[in-house]
Parts: structure tokens; C-alpha cells; sequence
């Protein structure tokens, strides 16, 4: 348990592997937790050596959950293998039931600007959801693959898929999308939004990380670039891992990434350098989320299926880890 | 801590690191020398606070400089909990781990950790015909979905093969209530629900209900007999998910059921067969139906690509590379979701008698009951 030290590690984490953490939009220590353990778990992230931290709900699924969202500091998404799209109520913890995919539900995102949530399948569609309307389920779009990862910025949402596809759709003009090809060679394993809307990041099972713009025109897509990373070279082979996930810090331009290799490296996207890279943690690292307040670093620490069940025997168990965030995520030179 | 009458169930296990053993004498020496021995001499203590006390006596060190407790888990390295072999464990701690060891053993939600004596008596006489067909047509309309007569894989016409059955809308709100309240059950339309006006407050589901299956559905010939409701079927209590058995968290589903969700059963592993999103279901599911299926026979589901034009062979890396991940057409958690362990199969008989899944169960399952 050594080299975890210097984090915080939730109480009574999920007792299998972590899908996604996720911050509140407007709470700096609310903090969610999908597992495959079929649970969303929902704590008040205490300090270390502090106040303590609390497991304030824990919401049971049918089935495992594959993503969950906030929308406001009270309501949350989840979106399950068992195809539905629930709607949670933290403060009653009850669960609400929107609709269902016709496969399992891989990604959610909350569309502030369109005070919509916003899931994405498997079964190859983004629908849109309004958990106030009668009928929650609002729309309903195609998409020429399934979905694996999808985030939003403002009113661009991007839509990573399986085949190396991406979509960039407006939510405004969900009929005009904008298709591209990955520009790395590996399948696409994780993606966010730069929270300034210029672009976004998206990283590959084969450890590189692309930074790419929305604007299409050529000049800014002649910045878009890629590079190395999560890789180790042990005796002459090239270890390489899957980076299963990014984050973009909230009011720096600068980025974490976690992969398979159990570490997590922060990296400024303007300069192009890598600022830390954390010690080794005892799993991978399945998901990432900074606070609102850009305070903390949320890690969801624990087994990713790349070695399919045998590696489901040796794994650790799941961890939540919360770091307090200082200097390693500001850019050399920031004022401002 | 009192003694269960599961003990054959659940082993003596150390709450410091989750270890089984054999008796609880074992694990009382166990814990002896893996978290009570003093490390600074020989001493071996026989509770957490027994250490405090030795350290701070013996070795004058002050309380707030107390090493944690050896070979702990994290959160569990304290002295504040006094543990002496199975005695002192937290409520929540024994909870939390009942539940975990069912998932692990496979067992039915609550089969462990919901006192045997709380199970509800649930009529078990046989269903007429009548009966289950009216059930059934109840249940249907409450779904809201315009199948056939006939309980078949007919599904949503959008969703691609996906869907096995009615059931998958089980959770979904339906039309008429805002979302935003609990959901509300039409009137009229599923007698056995009860009147409107008494809506439970979650998605009629509850997978902790021991009732296994309940009626609605009849059975196909030749299916093993279901087991009454209310008694437990006799899973073996062996660590390994038998095949067909409910994923972590879910319903007891019965053990014929079909492969479900966008992949074709073993039988037909040819990926030729590709579950477009607006083709009806593929014709493979409905043979499974109506024949039995006993619980060996439910077959893997299989990956298969919607669209095998965008089918993706990873570029030739420079040599002595390890790529860690190779599959470069199905992700890790596609993978993973169809595994034994995880894969969700839809129920197809779809619970709807049953009462909410969360909140104190006794209550729920009285509630269960008046709709039986």
C-alpha cells in the first residue's frame, strides 16, 4: 500500500472495478462513483488528516454501471449495461427511471447549455434525455458506430466511437454532424473537452494522446498533435498500455491523463510538455476528475479487463483516491 | 455479534483484512499475529485495544502516535473498533460483506444477508392458465409494448435484436407520469399492482425479492421446474457464478434463459449475422425460446460487429513492442460485459410484482405481498 500515501482513500470504495468518477458541478467534495459492482456511490470527500470523508448513498443497479453525470449539485445520471437510463436523486436517494437504449449505455454527459442529458450506447445512437418532460426521452440520433467516450463543451459535443470515429455534433443542430477519423492508428479509449471549447484530447489503447481543435479550418487543425506516453521499456520491449482516461483542469490549460500502467502524468497542451507524473499506484487507473474548483484530483483506481478475466484474479481491490492538486497542475509562468 | 443460522454459509472472517477461516479459534489466532503483535517486542496482544494499552505502557509511546494496525485495510487500521475474532465488527461492515460474498457465491441478493425468517410467505399454488395468460397481457400493457400473444422475441422493432423481450422497459417511466415523481402504474391496467395512488416509490424492482421468478409468464415445456416462490433455489455454495446464474445485483432469473442482448448465441457464431440498428430481431433468438434450455446450455454471448465494413486490424508495430491491449474492434468493457459474471440477460418475466428495490426491506416486501 505503499506510494499511496500522499492520497486520500475513500472509505467503503465500490467493491469491483471503477467505470467512472465524477465531481459535482457546484460542490468541490461531492464526488460520484459508477462501478461494475452495480452500484453509483455517492461521498462527501473529506480532508486527510481531517474532516472525514462519507459515504452519503449508494444507488443499486440491475446491472453494472458504465458511466454516470451530474447535472446540478442534487441530480444525477447513471447509465447501466442493462441498457436503462436512470435518473438519481441524491439528497432522497431515490432512483428514477428515463428510458433504455437497446444496448448497454457507455457514456453520459449533461448538456448545461441545453439543460439536457445526453447518453450514448452501444446500440449505435446519442439520445437525448429531459428528465422533466413527460416523455424523458427527447431524441434520438444515429451514429456510425458504437459509442465509447463522449464529452461537452458548451454546445460542441464530441462523440468518440468504436472504429476509430469521432463525431463532433452542436447540440443546437444534432442533424449537421461533423465526422473524423481518429488521427491515432489504436482504438479510442478515452476523450475530453478543453474547458475553454478550443478542442479536446483523446487517447488511444496503444499509449499516445492526441490533441486535436474543433475549429476545421486548415490552419487550426494544422496544430492538432499526438505523442507517446504510459509506456515503459523493460529489457528492450516496449511495454505499452491503454490510457483510459483525461481530464482537463478546469482553469489551467492543462490536462491529466491515467493509464493501465497505474500512473497518472499531467501535461500543459499549450507547451507541450509533461509538468509530473505521479508515483505508481498498485492498479490501473480507470477514471479521472478534477473538482470544480480545481482543487482536487479524483482517481478511480482498479482493474480494466485488458487482460479479460484472468486478470481479474490478481487485481487489487478498487481504490477511490482524491489528491489535493498544488502547483504540478499550473502551467510554467501562469499569471492569471 | 449472535450466531446466524447461515453459519455454514458464511466462515468466520477477520474484518481487519477479509480473510475466511475455518473457525473462529483460527481466527482468533490469526488475529493474534497478523494485527495485534506488538512490533516493537514479541508480544502478541489479544484485542486492538489490549495493543494500545501494551504500547503505551510498555513502550511509553503517546495515543495519537500509535502505529496503525498491521496487515490492515485501509480505513480499517484503527484502534476504535474493538474486534476480538467476530465479535465488534461494524453493522454496516457485516452488511457490506454479506452482500459481497453473495455476489461471490452467486447467490441471490439477500439469500445471505436478509434474515431467513423475514422471507415472506408467498402464495406458491400453481397458476391456472387463465391466470398466467392475464398476468401476462397485464404485465405487457404495462410495458407498453405491442407484441404478439405469445411471450416470444419479438421485441421493439428498433433495437436491433437487442432486446429479448418486454421486460428491458421494466424500469421505464412510464408515459402518463412526469418523471420527476415515482412512477406511476396505469390504473387498470395490472390488477396485481395494486391501485394507483399506493405507487411504490422505485421502479418496480427489487433484486433482493426472494421470490425468484414470479408468475407471469408460462413456462416453456420442458423447462425445469421453477422453484416455488419464496424458496431459494439450491445454488451450491461454491465461489463460482454458475452459468446462467444473475449477474452481481440482479433478479433471480430463470435458468433457461435465452442469450440476449445484440449477440448471437454459440450455436451460431458465425459474425455474418449482423444486428442492424433498425432491423427487427435476428430470427436466432426465437428457437431458444420455446425449447428448452437448461442452465449449461445458455451459451456465451458472442461480440459481434454492427458494421464489419469498419471492421479495424491494428497497424504492425516495430518489434518488441507489448501492446497491452490488442483487440482492435472491441473494447475492454465490451468484453467484459459479456462476460458470465457481468453479462445482464433482460428478465423476461420481468418482476412487476415486486416492490422497490432500496429502503427497509421487510416493509417492501409486505408491499410485494398485497400485490401478489
Amino acid at each position: 500500500m505503499s506510494g499511496i500515501d500522499e492520497y486520500l482513500n475513500l472509505v467503503s470504495p465500490p467493491f469491483d472495478s471503477i467505470s467512472s468518477v465524477r465531481y459535482s458541478p457546484t460542490h468541490p467534495d461531492h464526488l460520484l462513483v459508477s462501478s461494475w459492482d452495480t452500484t453509483v456511490r455517492f461521498y462527501e470527500v473529506g480532508e486527510k488528516g481531517g474532516r472525514e470523508s462519507q459515504a452519503k448513498a449508494k444507488f443499486d443497479h440491475r446491472a453494472a454501471v458504465l458511466a454516470c453525470c451530474w447535472s446540478d449539485g442534487a441530480h444525477a445520471y447513471s447509465g447501466s449495461l442493462d441498457t436503462s437510463v436512470r435518473e438519481l436523486e441524491l439528497e432522497s436517494q431515490r432512483i428514477y427511471n428515463l428510458g433504455s437504449h437497446s444496448d448497454s449505455v457507455s457514456a453520459l454527459v449533461y448538456g448545461s447549455e441545453i439543460k439536457t442529458v445526453i447518453s450514448g450506447s452501444w446500440d449505435r445512437t446519442i439520445r437525448f434525455w429531459d428528465p422533466r418532460a413527460p416523455q424523458a426521452q427527447v431524441s434520438v440520433h444515429q451514429t456510425p458506430e458504437r459509442v465509447y467516450n463522449m464529452d461537452i463543451v458548451g454546445n460542441k459535443l464530441v462523440v468518440a466511437m468504436a472504429s476509430r470515429l469521432f463525431s463532433i455534433y452542436d447540440v443546437r443542430k444534432m442533424d449537421q454532424p461533423e465526422h473524423r477519423d481518429s488521427s491515432l492508428k489504436f482504438m479510442t479509449r478515452s476523450l475530453a473537452c478543453m474547458p475553454d471549447g478550443e478542442g479536446f484530447a483523446t487517447a488511444s489503447v496503444e499509449g499516445r494522446i492526441s490533441v486535436e481543435y474543433l475549429d476545421p479550418s486548415p490552419a487550426t487543425q494544422e496544430k492538432k498533435y499526438a505523442f507517446k506516453c504510459h509506456r515503459q521499456t523493460i529489457d528492450d520491449v516496449d511495454h505499452v498500455w491503454p490510457v483510459n482516461a483525461l481530464a482537463f483542469h478546469p482553469k489551467f490549460s492543462t490536462f491529466v491523463s491515467g493509464g493501465s500502467d497505474a500512473t497518472v502524468s499531467i501535461w500543459d497542451h499549450k507547451v507541450k510538455k509533461r509538468l509530473r507524473q505521479y508515483s505508481k499506484l498498485p492498479s490501473p487507473v480507470a477514471s479521472l476528475a478534477f473538482n470544480c474548483d480545481g482543487t482536487k484530483l479524483a482517481i478511480g483506481v482498479s482493474y480494466t479487463w485488458d487482460e479479460g478475466e484472468a486478470g481479474l484474479k490478481t487485481a487489487e481491490r478498487p481504490m477511490v483516491l482524491v489528491k489535493k492538486v498544488g502547483d504540478e497542475v499550473k502551467p510554467k509562468g501562469w499569471s492569471g | 455479534m449472535a450466531k446466524k443460522k447461515n453459519k455454514q454459509i458464511i466462515r468466520p472472517w477477520c474484518w481487519y483484512c477479509e480473510r475466511e477461516f475455518e473457525d473462529e479459534k483460527v481466527l482468533m489466532q490469526h488475529q493474534k499475529a497478523k494485527h495485534f503483535k506488538c512490533n516493537m517486542c514479541p508480544r502478541r496482544l489479544n484485542t486492538a485495544g489490549g495493543l494500545a494499552v501494551h504500547i503505551q505502557q510498555v513502550h511509553k509511546l503517546e495515543p495519537e502516535n500509535l502505529p496503525r494496525i498491521e496487515n490492515a485495510l485501509p480505513g480499517r487500521d484503527g484502534y476504535d473498533v474493538e474486534i476480538f475474532g467476530m465479535e465488534g465488527i461494524p453493522a454496516p461492515d457485516v452488511a457490506d460483506y454479506k452482500r459481497r460474498k453473495e455476489i461471490e457465491l452467486g447467490l441471490t441478493a439477500g439469500s445471505i444477508s436478509q434474515p431467513q425468517a423475514k422471507r415472506p410467505k408467498v402464495e406458491n399454488r400453481a397458476l391456472s392458465e387463465d391466470e398466467l395468460k392475464a398476468q401476462l397481457e397485464a404485465h405487457k400493457a404495462l410495458m407498453g409494448i405491442n407484441t404478439g400473444p405469445e411471450p416470444v422475441a419479438t421485441g421493439e422493432s428498433s433495437n436491433g435484436g437487442a432486446v429479448y423481450n418486454a421486460a428491458p422497459q421494466t424500469y421505464a417511466a412510464p408515459p402518463s407520469g412526469p418523471p420527476a415523481l415515482p412512477p406511476q402504474f396505469m390504473p387498470g391496467m395490472h390488477p396485481p399492482m395494486g391501485v394507483p395512488g399506493m405507487p411504490p416509490p422505485f421502479p418496480p424492482f427489487a433484486p433482493g425479492f426472494p421470490g425468484g421468478p414470479p408468475p407471469g409468464f408460462s413456462l416453456p415445456p420442458g423447462v425445469p421446474p421453477m422453484f416455488p416462490p419464496g424458496v431459494r433455489p439450491p445454488f451450491p455454495p461454491v465461489p463460482f457464478i454458475p452459468p446462467g446464474a444473475p449477474p452481481p445485483g440482479m433478479s433471480p432469473t430463470p435458468p433457461y434463459m435465452p442469450p440476449a442482448p445484440t449477440f448471437v448465441p454459440a450455436s451460431q457464431p458465425q459474425p455474418h449475422l449482423v444486428p442492424g440498428l433498425p432491423t427487427p430481431p435476428p430470427a436466432s433468438h426465437t428457437p431458444t425460446q420455446g425449447q428448452s434450455q437448461t442452465p449449461s446450455a445458455v451459451p456465451t454471448k458472442q461480440l459481434v460487429l454492427p458494421n464489419p465494413t469498419l471492421a479495424q486490424t491494428n497497424p504492425d508495430l516495430k518489434k518488441k513492442t507489448e501492446l497491452k491491449y490488442t483487440d482492435a474492434n472491441f473494447s475492454p468493457e465490451e468484453h467484459r460485459a459479456v462476460h458470465p459474471k457481468y453479462a445482464y440477460t433482460q428478465p423476461a418475466e420481468a418482476p412487476t410484482h415486486v416492490a422497490p428495490q432500496e429502503e427497509t426491506r421487510g416493509k417492501k416486501r409486505a408491499r410485494a405481498e398485497d400485490f401478489l
